[in-house]
């Protein structure tokens, strides 16, 4: 049984030609607006079967490619790029801008290298600002905003849901210090630790307060907030959300529509609930099914024997204490809504039944290593957390001048080196062209590994490079 | 004659009414007088996009059964007084009985779970846990543990807070005379460097005066402390005017605290609403209309104050018979000029009548407080209504207000779509989320009928109730005395929204609470917290994530989270 609606005229576009005719009447070739918007006519539920999903993230892929249209409500005038409905004081003066946006017409635009859905050279950085109080800039300046270079999102889906499994893990160690505290009454410090990776102390204490003031590398609510370079967004869904209005004034109902804001047209550009909660569930839908990048030699077998070295470079150069070579996950499915969404997104709830996807059902996910216990080996090349980046002796990835949501300037979160080999240029404003360079600008949390990696012999350093190039991004 | 505002567009029906039955009866006492009706106010019929909480009565499936009653002299009063008395910082309750014995109740409550109250004996005994209109939390001796003001028909009781939901009686030891007056409204501050709160009792009618109880309201009384221990001195405040509601009140901002009192007409004669300026170690005096202060007569009942138009001045919303009023600092008001003027029309919080049911008299407002029950950033405005017995005229249903924010507009009613539309007497009342799943439940202290007890299920949804917008909870620790940092201002900001919140005593309907200050945060997953501290130092900001129970301990550099069982 399908678990969500499809209207007539993307269902003409998915491969299902039936009234093709009456079809073309509701969406003729030459109509301007995207004939995916609004595919998805109800919120999709429960346990997809594979042709659905299929088809639901068609649906996203399409409207992950879309040139959205002044027709479609791109644009927002009255509208400021912030994530909680935001006027301006002023009407922007551009309709578009390459600084304070809208910056792009599709999500392809900057996402397509080397495939949709992939990362985006220099060409394709973004502005990052609150749009608060200065929303309208037209300055690269880096005091209105923070210049961000375009991840790619391959394997997003199973990023996510280690960084659910992870807050869970977290939140649970959390719950037993402080019941242990209440029932003993005496304070109880812990560990904070999940799947290896070590998040600091908590001291729980007897009345239920929690002293959080040992905690490493994740947010004072022990959520692990996995996307963006400073690890600061927690689902593709709030990601999405946030992408649409920054970057194309496409704004979603489940934030800026009636129901928060009293207006179905938020913006003021003529055009009511741009986008629905279908529409989202559907680019979540293809993002987090998009395949896990892979190690990938193009056959060159001197460029595998290299790289198997560099892989043990990599591990004795300490680089895998952060980059962690994988993680288990124990859980292929993956919801929508996500238990960590707040309201401002779809969450869990504000829905009967969440929609699952599982992830299992897609060939590259089956072709995924698992362990003893059964989990399947993520391998990400991160840990999700955040780390210092910068020390006195070298702040080249220090070089922003704003916080971003709380997070100091110099903390970034591990970039997951998964894919790395496909997505240059590196760093988080993409203006690092070697990966030699890269490594060379670590500092921080990361300052001894890069020293021993600038202390090693040329031959290693070669190696090393040679495995993370062989990360690539492959097909579906 | 009440007054109006000029755009109101009152309708004025004269009700004269028999004046023939006993004075036992509030529904026999004189009343020939002009009652203004205003149309219906622009905003109640308008739709409202937002959530509507559902709210769900439950109080004896949650083990709290109690009614407040008894003859003429409590047709006013009926408070409750939410607190935490064991140190789970769990919301507790201790309900005016009115003739019948006060009762504590004890929230045994998990949190996102069904209410529970366990009742717990006060250990007052008989005589002195009856004749109880009114209570308020407060820490009066520093000691982390907090402490209640029973408002009485007879002697005030000042309960010290032993612990483990024990009380004992405190008066001697605390210096604090009681007196024998007919009690119903309290509120605390602490004034500058005092290591005790100043204490303001508002008292009703003297009924031992010749000619009472007309014209013969009782006086409130002022209660400052003596050195850091001793005794309290008290101040007549003269003249009275048969008090119902009185609330210390930074209104202009300056940092320090006056008095508003809001009095009932039905009994004074010559009276007024009243402001009374503080100032540390002067008496205390009242505010003059050649200082500004517009004179206004109406049947107080009850004092809500939030700052609702951000310009760090609240608003008030005063409950009387027929409108409410819903006051703002007008043009021509300065800081040293506390002029008024009623925007309750505007707003559509004039709640005059009825908003079901087919009785088009006029109603009868009680306890007013301003809380976001939806968490959609807006302050809502509850009105608990109720005739006051009998009187005729004057709507016999009437159902208590949940008037909700609609943004810049004002407020639209929507307590029939959230379910309190019952057929009870309101009185006093508590918004609080007592089972800490971080939306406010609601408890309604009705006359003559069971306490009321609505839990907030969410917003209803086809399937079940929907979870509403986000929120944020904040306990305020202060260093030294007034622990619980009584006048402190708190500033939460989310992108361009700043909301205000009041750490105050006093106010409402003979009802306060102590405990977490409740913020909706609606689309904002994350708040920057600043704290006006009550001696007006501003602290650095917090950073602190939505949905969670937060601690800002003011000698701490960040804040603390709290978690429930």
């Amino acid at each position: 049984m399908r678990r969500f609606a499809l209207t007539l005229g993307i269902a003409i576009g998915l491969g299902q030609p039936l009234m093709a005719t009456a079809a073309e009447h509701e969406n003729p070739i030459w109509n301007e607006r995207t004939a995916a918007i609004g595919a998805v006519s109800s919120t999709p539920s429960g346990t997809l079967s594979r042709s659905e999903l299929e088809q639901l993230t068609k649906t996203g892929e399409a409207l992950f490619s879309a040139k959205f249209t002044t027709l479609d409500g791109a644009g927002r005038p009255r509208a400021t790029q912030a994530i909680i409905p935001t006027k301006p004081r002023h009407a922007a003066r551009l309709s578009f801008a390459r600084t304070s946006g809208p910056d792009a017409n599709a999500c392809s635009s900057c996402h397509n290298d080397p495939v949709i859905g992939g990362a985006g050279d220099f060409a394709t950085t973004t502005f990052v600002a609150e749009g608060f109080t200065l929303p309208d800039f037209d300055s690269t300046d880096p005091q209105f905003s923070n210049e961000r270079g375009t991840n790619h999102l391959m394997g997003a889906g199973l990023i996510e849901l280690l960084a659910r499994e992870m807050t869970s893990d977290l939140h649970d160690q959390r719950r037993r210090a402080i019941e242990k505290a209440r029932n003993t009454d005496a304070a109880v410090t812990i560990a904070l630790e999940t799947k290896g990776v070590s998040f600091g102390s908590l001291t729980a204490r007897p009345d239920g307060l929690a002293d959080l003031s040992k905690l490493e590398g994740v947010d004072a609510d022990l959520v692990i907030r996995p996307f963006g370079q400073k690890g600061v967004i927690g689902s593709l869904r709030q990601f999405t959300i946030n992408a649409m209005n920054a970057h194309h004034g496409m704004q979603a109902s489940e934030r800026f529509g009636r129901r928060w804001t009293a207006s179905a047209d938020f913006d003021e550009d003529g055009y009511e609930d741009e986008l629905g909660v279908g529409d989202v569930s559907a680019l979540v839908a293809w993002q987090a099914t998009l395949p896990a990048p892979v190690q990938d030699f193009d056959g060159n077998e001197e460029w595998q024997t290299l790289a198997q070295k560099g892989r043990a470079v990599f591990n004795d150069l300490g680089c895998a204490s952060c980059h962690i070579p994988a993680l288990p996950l124990s859980s292929l499915e993956f919801a929508d809504p996500g238990p960590l969404d707040a309201a401002g997104t779809l969450a869990r709830g504000q829905v009967q039944d969440a929609a699952v996807y599982d992830l299992s059902l897609l060939d590259w996910a089956r072709r995924l290593p698992r362990n003893e216990q059964g989990d399947v080996l993520v391998p990400l090349f991160g840990d999700l957390k955040r780390h210092t980046m910068t020390d006195a002796a070298n702040e080249r990835l220090g070089n922003e001048l704003l916080a971003q949501r709380f997070v100091d300037r110099t903390s970034f979160a591990t970039a997951e080196l998964w894919g790395i080999g496909s997505t240059a240029p590196y760093g988080h404003r993409n203006d690092i062209t070697t990966l030699d360079e890269m490594i060379r600008a670590h500092a921080g949390d990361a300052r001894r590994s890069r020293d021993a990696y600038a202390a090693a012999t040329d031959n290693d350093r070669r190696a090393l490079i040679a495995f993370l190039r062989s990360l690539r991004i492959g097909g579906r | 004659m009440m007054s109006s505002s000029s755009n109101s567009l009152a309708l004025k029906l004269a009700l004269t009414l028999a004046l023939a039955l006993p004075v036992t009866s509030v529904s026999t006492l004189a009343m020939a007088t002009g009652i203004e009706i205003a149309k219906a106010p622009p905003s109640a019929e308008a739709e409202f996009p937002f959530d509507t909480p559902s709210l769900t009565e439950q109080a004896s499936e949650a083990g709290l059964d109690h009614v407040y009653d008894g003859p003429w002299e409590y047709f006013v009063g009926g408070g409750a007084a939410s607190f935490d008395c064991n140190g789970d910082r769990m919301p507790d309750l201790l309900l005016a009985g009115g003739a019948n014995p006060a009762q504590l109740f004890v929230n045994r409550s998990l949190a996102g779970g069904a209410l529970e109250f366990q009742s717990q004996d006060l250990g007052l005994g008989q005589n002195r846990s009856t004749k109880v209109l009114g209570a308020y939390p407060i820490d009066i001796d520093n000691d982390a543990v907090t402490d209640v003001v029973l408002l009485r028909l007879g002697e005030n009781l000042i309960l010290k807070g032993l612990g483990d939901c024990e009380f004992a009686v405190a008066n001697r030891s605390l210096g604090f005379d009681g007196g024998r007056a007919w009690s119903t409204g309290f509120s605390a501050i602490w004034e500058k460097d005092a290591k005790r709160p100043t204490l303001a009792i508002g008292n009703y009618v003297d009924q031992t005066a010749p000619g009472s109880p007309w014209g013969t309201c009782e006086d409130n009384t002022l209660h400052r402390p003596v050195g850091t221990e001793g005794t309290y001195e008290v101040t007549a405040l003269t003249p009275g005017h048969c008090s119902l509601s009185l609330a210390f009140t930074d209104w202009n901002n300056s940092g320090q605290a006056d008095l508003r009192i809001t009095n009932d007409r039905q009994y004074h004669r010559g009276g007024q609403e009243q402001l009374w300026q503080m100032r540390s170690g002067s008496p205390p005096r009242l505010y003059r209309t050649a200082e500004g202060w517009k004179p206004l007569t109406i049947w107080g009942m009850g004092i809500a104050q939030a700052d609702l138009n951000g310009d760090g001045m609240p608003e008030y919303a005063l409950t009387s018979m027929g409108d409410t009023k819903l006051q703002t600092l007008a043009e021509e008001a300065d800081e040293t000029r506390p002029h008024y003027r009623d925007i309750a029309f505007d707003k559509g919080v004039t709640a005059h009548r009825p908003y079901k049911g087919a009785d088009l008299k006029p109603s009868t407002g009680w306890h007013a407080q301003f809380a976001d029950l939806n968490n959609d950033a807006h302050l809502d405005l509850f009105i608990a209504k109720g005739n006051v017995e009998a009187m005729p005229d004057f709507a016999a249903f009437d159902p208590d207000n949940l008037l909700m924010g609609n943004g810049a507009d004002g407020f639209t009613e929507r307590g029939a779509e959230a379910g309190i539309a019952l057929d009870r007497k309101g009185r006093g009342a508590v918004i609080e989320d007592f089972n800490a799943d971080g939306m406010l439940d609601l408890l309604v202290v009705n006359r003559g009928s069971p306490t009321s007890l609505f839990r907030n299920r969410g917003a209803r949804a086809d399937w079940g109730h929907r979870s509403m917008g986000n929120w944020l909870a904040i306990e305020l620790q202060n260093t030294g005395a007034n622990r619980n940092a009584v006048g402190a201002k708190i500033h939460i900001k989310t992108g361009n929204l700043n909301q205000t919140r009041i750490v105050q005593i006093g106010g409402g309907h003979a009802s306060g609470q102590l405990g977490f200050v409740h913020v909706g945060l609606g689309v904002a997953e994350r708040a920057r917290v600043r704290v006006q501290w009550p001696d007006g130092e501003w602290s650095h900001e917090y950073r602190v994530f939505a949905n969670n129970f937060t601690v800002i301990d003011r000698a701490e550099d960040s804040a603390q989270y709290w978690y429930p069982r």
